[in-house]
């Protein structure tokens, strides 16, 4: 299954509800193409919501990583909401953890992102 | 490992990103066939596909005219695994650590990483006629180390 990504807007922050596989090729590219055209429409504040991803790969952490670090050098914010117990994992191992503001509660997220 | 040896599978594949589904196709076969529990299937098949896809990309350097090969084999106590790739090849040992604070916003580098945190066991060795033999072994004792260390 590919990556979904359906995004919602509340006030002036963007949520991307996600889902499927976010891997190597199509996963990341739809992600990075998505963020893009945001970004490129103004918007600054993500929240991307993982709870539906079941799976994702080395190449689709360092699109999480990208995605954030193009999105932080326009000054904006990039956060993530829900990870599955294996997305836990994974940026537990790879200490993405300390990269990433990470919640499972999208309004206590919501009021964060000033 | 015991000799209850059961049913191994291969596949070689032209050194394409696209060939990858090919891959996942095996491994989702493979991990029915030893009744691995969905846990230790999923972590089977990152580990699987990280591995192949250094083969593709870093090994062979995505020349379609090399060939990647996976064999996955299990004694019912462990499943072991083989990557084989046609290139020159990289060392475990001057991979970049991803979780320095340096490397952390890098889009790439966590692939052995990732494999390394599951696998109980990782050895990369020359392959006999050129290229690199990355090994790696998951012992099943019960499945309660399904999850990465």
């Amino acid at each position: 299954m590919s990556m979904l990504v359906n995004p919602r807007r509340l006030d002036d922050v963007v949520i991307l509800d996600l889902s499927g596989r976010i891997t190597m090729g199509e996963g990341t590219l739809v992600l990075r193409d998505r963020i893009g055209k945001l970004l490129a429409a103004g918007h600054q504040k993500f929240l991307l919501n993982l709870a539906d991803v079941d799976y994702i790969d080395s190449s689709g952490l360092g699109e999480l990583v990208s995605s954030f670090t193009t999105v932080r050098n326009q000054g904006g914010q990039l956060k993530l909401l829900n990870l599955t117990r294996r997305v836990q994992d994974l940026l537990q191992i790879t200490k993405l953890l300390t990269v990433f503001e990470v919640f499972n509660n999208e309004a206590e997220a919501l009021k964060t992102m000033t | 490992m015991t000799s209850k040896r059961r049913r191994s599978f291969e596949l070689t594949i032209p050194s394409r990103i696209e060939q990858m589904e090919a891959v996942h196709d095996l491994i989702a076969e493979a991990v029915k066939a030893y009744k691995l529990n969905n846990e230790m299937a999923h972590w089977i098949e990152l580990s699987i596909s990280e591995s192949m896809i250094n083969a593709i990309q870093h090994g062979n350097k995505a020349d379609p005219a090399k060939q990647a090969t996976l064999r996955i084999s299990s004694s019912g106590d462990a499943i072991e695994i083989i990557v084989e790739d046609e290139g020159c090849g990289f060392t475990l040992d001057n991979v970049a650590d991803p979780t320095d604070k340096a490397n952390l916003l890098k889009p790439s580098g966590r692939g052995i990483l990732i494999i390394r945190s599951f696998m109980d066991e990782v050895d990369l060795l020359p392959r006999e006629g050129g290229g690199c033999r990355l090994r790696m072994l998951k012992r099943l004792p019960g499945m309660d180390g399904a999850r990465p260390k």
